[in-house]
């Protein structure tokens, strides 16, 4: 698993072990080996630890806590309990609030994918007309901070009445999930040869036929990227859980940020739901990295 | 005041705080049984109370819910009720009766129009049950609103026997005595007084209030309330100069300036009675839920004495909650008439864990000795008892993280030097809102 | 019909039908293949109603709003806009805003160019990259937990400060009495650069009573005893220091009272015209003897040393350093990502480049900064302008680590507009009038993508 972050930087596949001696490796070739083995091994702890910290907090009682550091469990390994997670899967609001996530998470995710899948084909394969600029306005939305349409949107929301419901913020997810959705697809449907198209629609085939017979197959590791990043973005959600899912609806990121203003007295809550919130999407970071990856740096580079 | 909402620890700690001194009496059912002039109606409650204090409120509206066959239904708002109800409101969606932490907030809503004035049976229980000044206080305009439903007994400081026992010394009765006597020989006995929890904006608030009610008296404090004099006024200043008596003191506070302003509650309260690395806390009665979790039994372990006075008299500050009608939906205002009674509130009362303003709630009501005392503290200081008054002044300015009061307040504690230009802070900030 | 192309025979069941002699002469009929356009619009249609909804109308309606009082009821023109930089909390925001703006981005940039460098030259590269590219998986909120954490103030409890302490500790160890003072009234005065003087002079025969308050005597060292009044000796100097404060209260101030301990191990120095003549230490019964001095009138003086505090570490959470060390967490959760995209830049340099400037005898250094870099240039700007856009909104890492008494201080933007809007603030004018600036600010990112995209697609 751990070569996937690699194969998606380094066209030229390095062979298995050996460092790849491209012109960069010289550059820092009359620097010992040594000391940039060290120099990074210092790094990569240092950003492992934080991380540790908050897993072994979670183990330990409120008590100890407050009382020492997470390393003392060093030298008191007997402080590891597994008590704060007990008492959070026996809470109803914890255990509802992970439900809310999934319930916000997965359908927002399948929308962003199927909604910006057929746009991007269209975008991509179809001609109409205005559609460059259609598509430059896309590119322009891109960047558009998502706080422009909070107030507007709790309005119109009310006005409908789904304030506050899950399917208000499963689609505001949607809303501000398509245009990347679109500019990414858009450019890998883009990139598929015309033959196999122009091949499918000789052979008569309909339109939402190619698409699905020609089109999501090919699409399919671009497809996956987008619904993995799309996944733990909103997964990880907290300002729009925050304006727009009331308690009973509230993620996880909402629930656990009540907790942060008693920070000190509610470190043993906060820790272990932290740590359950971080757990998907680290399964799905292992697990589908390079997709992940590919997601992050599809909205920056092509 | 804030609890986790995602465990019934904290309140569980209040009503085992209430049940700790004397066994709570069984819950009365709520009188009557007139029976289902209002069935099949339904009715949505919010209030901040989660855990154990819901369990108990949601208790006291079973007898209403018995008595006249409608449901009622209860949601919690979380931690900050105005960002709860602000999109409630501007999304035309809000709750039938919400339970407001601030009158501020009654008087924000009311002038939205937000908020529906009490009438008939709610206003007669207002009238009947409450002094002119808790009445005056859920009014705007003259026209009553809202019902300070459960109140915080705020004038209170408590410490830790064993600590004022090793350095030799008693309860102070005096301010002067507080910071002189008691602070310094505690200090000489090398225990640090006070743990502050300045970084609950809050809980300062809460300290000016009490010096500037007991130094400036009643009155003033009531002009400041209402912003008819401003923050610039010398006895803010002379206030905050006296604050600076404990807060300046580096010696006198747990951790330092740097550990007063960045301990937060109910932290600070362990630091007392789980760390034992202070002697005194101040904040209100409901510090009793967090002595409890940290392993100190209330009425042994965890004392309180009054606050003591600074000018004239002590003071008695009160927080509280207060119950308003949002929507003209049948059964709203019976609900409110209901929940102003003595009925609902020695209900109420016997579950602990609940202090009331209601003068008609009998001392007896309450299940355990300290709070039969904070009660009486409340009725005797009559019309010299004030209304926290940071929660009466727009929330913008009294009560909102990082601004107003309460930022202002936490910069003094870091630097108590410049009374004035402090002073000076919170009149541009109070008139900026 | 067959003449538009559209492939309309072609049952629905999507079972694809065999090429037959009616699609021939559709093909050739047009010679130009694909669907008309009002089937692209089917396919828009969903997109284009969520961006209706979520984006174009949003915006109009922010503009319009941000026109607007709190209430929405009366027209204040661009009065929001004027309190946007008149309100010191905007203010403070704002000016936070420009420092995340300027700082945050170049040091993430540079941060992941160097990592992205240096990796290359090590077999562990991949590990290295999936650890530092881990927080990007997680959430901005267990991010900022993590490092409110880490960032705690204790050293007994936050991870930064036990390391810097533990550093400075072995440098500089603590003293046993960091608390001890005497009291106000005591014969004793805090001494120039530290410690405390005993006020008047003694001469060898003398015998003295430092008495000193503030330590609990459960915090004495274990060997202390009850205190003794030093016997006087000809020629030497004597005395006592010892903890006056007796367990419970009552005992006399300034006199040796039965319970009272002794404090052991203080550094006693008996100062002569400014110079320290003679140091002692005192005894477990707090007394302490300066044998073999020389005639004369000499000051006692408690060792500096005795009292210095412990070093209590950084106020990384305090108002000063909050942005800088918020600043430090989004190093932490955003140098993977422009590690990686750096990565593959590198990868993609034509080694002919630098291979042609090392024949030419640069350096490896300036092979770097004269061919890299220029060649990575577009790479490092597409890092830089990304990292920018989310620095814009930054919200939920400064939300969550910054705690209450500080959050005025760590204020940015979009912190602000949700606070004003939604967050007790109730003033949703002048939430829309920080929204609209946080789009106007975004404005220039926009041109430099569509200018780019425009560019590689022409």
């Amino acid at each position: 698993m751990s070569t996937a972050v690699k194969d998606t930087e380094a066209p030229p596949a390095p062979g298995a072990g050996t460092p790849h001696r491209s012109v960069a490796s010289r550059i820092v070739g009359r620097i010992g080996s040594g000391a940039v083995q060290v120099v990074l091994l210092l790094i990569g702890v240092f950003w492992l630890v934080p991380t540790l910290g908050l897993f072994v907090s979670s183990l330990r009682s409120p008590q100890d806590n407050s009382a020492s550091g997470w390393w003392a469990v060093l030298t008191e390994p007997s402080q590891i309990t597994l008590e704060n997670y007990a008492n959070l899967l026996d809470n109803a609001g914890f255990v509802s609030s992970f439900f809310n996530t999934v319930l916000i998470t997965v359908p927002a995710t399948l929308l962003i994918v199927v909604i910006g899948s057929l746009a991007a084909y269209a975008f991509a394969w179809m001609e109409f007309p205005g559609r460059d600029w259609l598509f430059l306005l896309v590119v322009g939305l891109l960047v558009v901070p998502l706080q422009v349409a909070l107030v507007p949107i709790a309005q119109l929301y009310g006005g409908v009445g789904i304030y506050g419901s899950i399917l208000g913020v499963v689609l505001f997810h949607v809303g501000y999930g398509l245009p990347f959705a679109i500019f990414l697809l858009r450019n890998f449907f883009a990139a598929i040869p015309r033959d196999l198209l122009e091949a499918a629609r000789m052979d008569g085939g309909k339109e939402f036929t190619i698409f699905r017979r020609v089109i999501l197959p090919l699409g399919g590791p671009a497809i996956a990227s987008l619904a993995i990043f799309q996944f733990l973005w909103v997964w990880n959600d907290l300002l729009v859980a925050m304006v727009f899912a009331d308690a009973a609806n509230q993620p996880m990121t909402k629930a656990l940020q009540s907790e942060m203003r008693q920070f000190g007295a509610n470190i043993d809550v906060i820790s272990a739901g932290a740590f359950l919130s971080m757990l998907v999407p680290l399964i799905v970071f292992f697990a589908f990295q390079r997709y992940f990856v590919q997601g992050m740096m599809g909205g920056a580079v092509k | 005041m804030p609890e986790s909402t995602w465990r019934g620890r904290g309140a569980l700690a209040v009503a085992a705080a209430g049940a700790l001194l004397a066994t709570a009496c069984s819950p009365g059912a709520g009188p009557g049984g007139g029976g289902g002039e209002l069935s099949g109606v339904e009715l949505l409650v919010a209030a901040k109370w989660t855990g154990v204090e819901q369990e108990n409120f949601e208790e006291v509206l079973a007898a209403f819910e018995q008595e006249t066959g409608a449901t009622v239904s209860y949601e919690s708002t979380g931690e900050d009720t105005g960002a709860y109800l602000g999109p409630k409101i501007e999304a035309d969606e809000p709750p039938d009766i919400a339970i407001l932490p601030q009158p501020g907030l009654v008087q924000e809503y009311a002038e939205q129009g937000a908020l529906v004035p009490l009438e008939g049976d709610a206003a007669t229980a207002l009238d009947e049950n409450y002094t002119d000044y808790w009445r005056e206080l859920g009014s705007v305009e003259g026209e009553p609103y809202g019902i300070l439903l459960k109140a915080a007994h705020k004038s209170i400081i408590w410490y830790r026997p064993d600590s004022f026992e090793e350095a030799g010394v008693e309860p102070p009765a005096t301010w002067d005595d507080l910071t002189g006597q008691t602070a310094t020989t505690l200090s000489d006995a090398g225990i640090t007084p006070f743990s502050m929890c300045g970084a609950s904006g809050w809980t300062l608030t809460d300290w000016f209030e009490n010096v500037y009610l007991s130094e400036a008296g009643p009155e003033k404090y009531d002009q400041l309330v209402a912003h008819e004099i401003p923050w610039t006024d010398e006895s803010v200043a002379a206030t905050l100069e006296t604050l600076a008596e404990v807060w300046g003191e580096e010696d006198l506070l747990n951790g330092g300036t740097d550990g007063a302003v960045q301990t937060d509650f109910p932290t600070c309260v362990t630091d007392v009675y789980g760390q034992e690395s202070a002697a005194m806390v101040f904040e209100a009665d409901f510090v009793a839920a967090s002595a409890q979790e940290a392993g100190a039994t209330v009425g042994e372990d965890a004392l309180a004495f009054p606050f003591p006075a600074v000018g004239e008299e002590a003071p008695v500050v009160v927080g509280g909650d207060i119950a308003v009608g949002m929507s003209e939906n049948e059964g709203v205002q019976e609900l409110l008439a209901y929940l102003a009674s003595p009925e609902a509130q020695t209900t109420w009362a016997g579950l602990g864990g609940y202090l009331s303003a209601n003068s008609a709630v009998e001392p007896e009501a309450y299940s355990d000795d300290f709070t039969q005392q904070l009660a009486s503290t409340i009725q005797e200081a009559g019309d010299n008892v004030r209304y926290d008054l940071s929660d009466q002044v727009p929330s913008q300015f009294g009560a909102t993280e990082g601004r107003g009061m309460w930022s202002i307040l936490q910069d003094f504690l870091r630097d108590p030097s410049d009374p004035e230009a402090a002073a000076e802070e919170l009149e541009a900030a109070a008139s900026d809102s | 019909m067959a003449t538009t192309g559209e492939p309309a025979a072609v049952p629905s069941t999507g079972t694809p039908a065999p090429a037959t002699t009616e699609d021939a002469t559709a093909t050739t009929g047009s010679g130009r293949l694909g669907p008309p356009p009002w089937l692209a619009l089917v396919f828009l249609l969903p997109a284009l109603l969520f961006l209706g909804a979520y984006m174009l109308y949003p915006i109009l309606f922010s503009i319009y709003r941000s026109l607007w009082d709190a209430l929405g009821t009366q027209f204040v023109g661009v009065q929001n806009y004027v309190e946007l930089f008149s309100n010191p909390s905007t203010f403070i925001a704002l000016r936070n805003n420009v420092i995340w703006v300027v700082v945050a981005p170049i040091v993430v940039t540079i941060a992941g160019l160097i990592f992205a460098v240096l990796t290359e030259r090590i077999r562990w590269a991949t590990a290295f990259k999936v650890v530092v590219f881990m927080p990007m998986a997680i959430s901005f909120l267990a991010s900022g937990v993590i490092f409110r954490l880490v960032y705690e103030q204790d050293p007994e409890r936050g991870l930064a400060n036990a390391v810097i302490t533990t550093v400075q500790d072995t440098f500089a160890p603590s003293a046993a009495y960091p608390d001890a003072r005497p009291r106000p009234d005591a014969p004793l005065a805090e001494a120039e650069g530290g410690g405390f003087e005993v006020e008047g002079e003694v001469a060898p025969g003398d015998t003295v009573l430092i008495p000193l308050v503030g330590v609990q005597s459960d915090e004495l060292p274990d060997d202390a005893e009850t205190a003794v009044a030093a016997e006087g000796a000809d020629g030497t100097v004597t005395g006592t220091v010892w903890l006056d404060f007796t367990r419970g209260g009552g005992g006399e101030e300034g006199a040796i009272d039965g319970s009272e301990e002794g404090l052991p191990g203080l550094e006693v120095q008996a100062v002569s015209g400014g110079e320290v003549a003679a140091t002692t230490l005192t005894a477990p019964d707090g007394t302490f003897a300066f044998e073999d001095l020389g005639d004369g009138s000499y000051t006692l003086r408690l060792a500096p040393a005795n009292f210095t505090e412990p070093y209590n570490g950084v106020t990384w959470l305090g108002p000063t350093l909050i942005t800088p060390a918020i600043i430090g967490a989004y190093l932490w959760v955003w140098a993977g990502f422009a590690m990686v995209l750096i990565a593959a830049g590198l990868a993609g340099i034509p080694r002919d480049a630098l291979e042609a400037a090392r024949v030419d005898g640069a350096t490896e250094w300036q092979v770097f900064r004269r061919v890299t870099v220029p060649l990575l240039s577009p790479v490092l700007m597409v890092v830089f302008v990304t990292l920018m856009i989310y620095v814009l909104k930054i919200f939920d890492l400064v939300f969550i680590i910054a705690p209450g008494s500080v959050q005025r201080d760590a204020n940015v933007l979009a912190v602000e507009m949700w606070r004003v809007s939604f967050g007790g603030g109730n003033d949703q004018g002048l939430g829309s009038a920080l929204a609209v600036f946080l789009l106007l600010l975004v404005v220039p990112a926009m041109i430099f993508q569509i200018r780019r995209f425009r560019r590689e697609n022409s």
